[in-house]
């Protein structure tokens, strides 16, 4: 029970005045822009990176709390209240809780949404705090070799498990480990790819990449194919939740967190695949069913379990330094730009810190819950933005945040051809999220890979040399194997029938 | 390649012999976020290209790798073995992708609450984009972030159907304004606030 007192710890120092009004303008700004249209949880914590620039560590990281569970709740009020596919993870959210709006039963929907998200993300977050430090033990034993392998698998799982195309994904991850060898090589001082630019030399900042690929690259997609005529928000008005509501609704905000929790944390993370399963489940144990017709059931399930997913994908983030969702790849970025390298060390040399931004996550979850009933109106009317404006204005704090990472107008230039590379990504299907895991991942492989070849002097058998890393590998060929096989079995079974 | 004709996309029959192609057909049932069906574009060149491009990335990057010094130092595994297998990878994939597209398979395109499926591509819209933010790159360290980033704001506004350019000019300028007084007078930010406004502000 260290993991309490620290944690407790933790709250001491979360809840002074300041840290506590850190964690709300986090909480709002992050649900603000995770409400907009077109910008989904990466897109708004790389947007707002450049206000924690000038914030010391804590600071920063207590607001950031609040960004991440504000974006990712934003986005389900979006796809609520908006009859239009979103981003992937709240697609699920979106099928019911339109029908439920449509059905003027807005007001529920976001209800049962607002507060299976509190029940999972406390959940989710109490189980970070319990699990981490297990983690941590397991984790400082392991060697570059494990590691290694760890990388590999997040690779794998990122690029062909989440995407509809695994190898479009695979091309999208050599994009990004291309982009992660752009610099001067960490172990012997050598320069790579650098095109005899001095500015490279530093490598491609993971900022530049990030707000390219997702805000640049989103904005020019979305113009080629802009959505024309007045813009349809569907009402929020309807009676709140009822007595019924939450007896339909409390069993599948626990079982969309226990979905979305593991999920998350293992290296194959992501929150698109446990809200589906929990959309699957809810629709499964349905008795009278009105699926189709805007049941409960199917918004309270998914909306936990991608919030549970977010929760759960801290515990590799804070404990191995890997992320598995390209959100979290741009925290683990935000860290690095602290001088800060997350891994099993991370607990015991910035222990204070990581348990800090854990109980602000707790307080940045339950301002949520007391913020967005009431502000419902105010995110109604952000969604309402017209378009021109709202994509010029991401363009404009697109500039902003990349320019001021090194003041540099080459950054803006860089920004501009990785976004029209994202825009062409996007439009062939190609998805982004493995180029930027790719980008912030490589150089952790590659370092990893070349010190454990080192220490065996070259054999490749070091690679496997450990019932961890062979274990790794494994689940990692899996992952790539597997989806085919299975699709291919399930087809003759069809066939079958 | 006329020969490659693109296989329509199957129905679900049940007399469907299981493919080599995993990905190319889908007679499973449709997820929920598939029913929604694309509308129906010829084979992709524009793919067919980027897949090329990754492919050639693929052979620059082996071919340049070999250009990397290895210091002295360095035993087996040195600054070049990564590169080389990344390389391969890439030229693998890219290969791959390549023929899969001249094949006809096409990758779902990305959607988003704005992205109308069904709209003809805008390379008007995409194209002033462009310019306008290279424009801005351009001018930025010149007449400042504020200015320039206005002029952005308003080609883009007007690209993507505005009414008028004065409107989303005013409005990309106070917001400029609004947002590099707090930037860079309040949180310290670095970013070319422009001759008059820095001389307007120097006080603050």
């Amino acid at each position: 029970m260290e993991a309490l007192s620290q944690l407790m710890g933790g709250f001491a120092d979360a809840v002074t005045p300041l840290n506590l009004l850190f964690a709300l303008i986090g909480t709002l700004l992050g649900t603000a822009v995770g409400v907009l249209p077109g910008i989904g949880p990466a897109m708004t914590v790389a947007l707002l990176l450049p206000i924690t620039y000038v914030l010391e560590p804590t600071g920063a990281f207590i607001m950031f709390a609040g960004i991440y569970y504000g974006g990712m709740y934003g986005g389900s009020t979006t796809s609520i209240l908006l009859n239009t596919p979103g981003e992937s993870s709240s697609i699920m959210t979106a099928l019911e809780g339109n029908l439920m709006a449509k059905a003027g039963r807005g007001a529920a929907a976001l209800g049962t949404a607002a507060i299976g998200s509190f029940v999972a993300g406390t959940i989710g977050t109490l189980l970070l705090a319990l699990v981490a430090p297990a983690v941590v033990t397991l984790a400082v034993a392991i060697g570059p070799a494990d590691y290694f392998a760890l990388a590999l698998l997040a690779f794998v799982a990122v690029s062909t498990v989440l995407g509809a195309s695994p190898l479009r994904g695979l091309a999208s991850l050599c994009i990004g480990l291309f982009l992660g060898l752009v610099g001067t090589d960490l172990l012997t001082g050598q320069q790579r790819f650098t095109f005899a630019v001095p500015q490279l030399a530093d490598g491609i900042d993971v900022v530049v990449v990030a707000v390219a690929l997702f805000a640049v690259g989103e904005a020019l997609h979305v113009a080629s194919r802009l959505r024309h005529g007045p813009v349809e928000v569907m009402s929020s008005s309807g009676s709140f939740m009822t007595r019924d509501d939450f007896r339909r609704s409390w069993k599948p905000w626990l079982r969309g967190t226990a979905f979305g929790f593991p999920f998350g944390a293992l290296p194959a993370g992501g929150a698109e695949i446990p809200t589906f399963l929990s959309y699957a489940t809810e629709r499964r144990l349905a008795r009278h069913s009105d699926f189709g017709r805007g049941a409960i059931e199917g918004v309270a399930g998914p909306e936990a379990a991608n919030n549970a997913a977010a929760a759960g994908v801290l515990v590799p983030l804070l404990t191995l330094g890997l992320p598995t969702s390209a959100t979290a790849a741009i925290l683990l970025a935000a860290f690095q730009g602290y001088g800060i390298q997350p891994g099993p060390t991370l607990l015991t040399t910035e222990s204070s810190l990581v348990w800090t931004l854990i109980a602000s996550l707790f307080i940045g979850n339950t301002m949520l819950l007391v913020l967005n009933l009431p502000l419902v109106g105010v995110w109604v009317k952000l969604l309402k933005i017209p378009r021109p404006y709202l994509y010029a204005g991401i363009l404009m704090f697109a500039s902003l945040g990349s320019y001021a990472v090194n003041a540099d107008p080459l950054d803006l230039v860089l920004l501009l051809v990785i976004g029209l590379l994202g825009f062409a990504m996007r439009r062939f299907g190609w998805p982004v999220a493995p180029a930027v895991i790719g980008l912030i991942l490589g150089p952790v492989a590659e370092t990893n890979l070349r010190r454990a070849l080192a220490i065996s002097d070259g054999d490749l058998s070091a690679l496997v040399s450990s019932p961890f890393s062979v274990v790794v590998l494994l689940v990692a060929v899996l992952a790539v194997v597997g989806p085919p096989v299975l699709r291919r079995f399930r087809r003759r079974e069809a066939v079958a029938v | 390649m006329s020969t490659a004709a693109p296989t329509p996309r199957p129905t679900p029959q049940p007399t469907t012999q299981p493919t080599t192609q995993p990905t190319s057909d889908h007679p499973r049932t449709p997820e929920p976020w598939e029913v929604e069906e694309s509308p129906r574009r010829p084979r992709n060149n524009g793919e067919l290209a980027l897949s090329t491009l990754l492919l050639l990335l693929g052979v620059y990057l082996v071919i340049g790798t070999g250009g990397i010094t290895i210091p002295g130092s360095s035993n087996t595994v040195g600054p070049r073995f990564f590169p080389y297998l990344v390389g391969a990878a890439t030229i693998v994939v890219g290969g791959a992708l390549a023929i899969r597209v001249l094949r006809g398979d096409q990758g779902p395109e990305e959607g988003g609450e704005d992205v109308d499926p069904n709209a003809k591509t805008s390379w008007r819209a995409v194209g002033i984009i462009t310019l306008a933010f290279l424009a801005h790159a351009l001018l930025i360290n010149v007449i400042g972030w504020p200015l320039s980033v206005t002029l952005m704001f308003g080609a883009v506004a007007w690209a993507l159907g505005s009414r008028g350019v004065v409107r989303p000019l005013i409005a990309g300028g106070i917001v400029s304004v609004v947002v590099w007084l707090v930037f860079v007078k309040a949180l310290g930010v670095t970013l070319p606030g422009g001759i008059l406004l820095e001389l307007a502000t120097g006080w603050i």
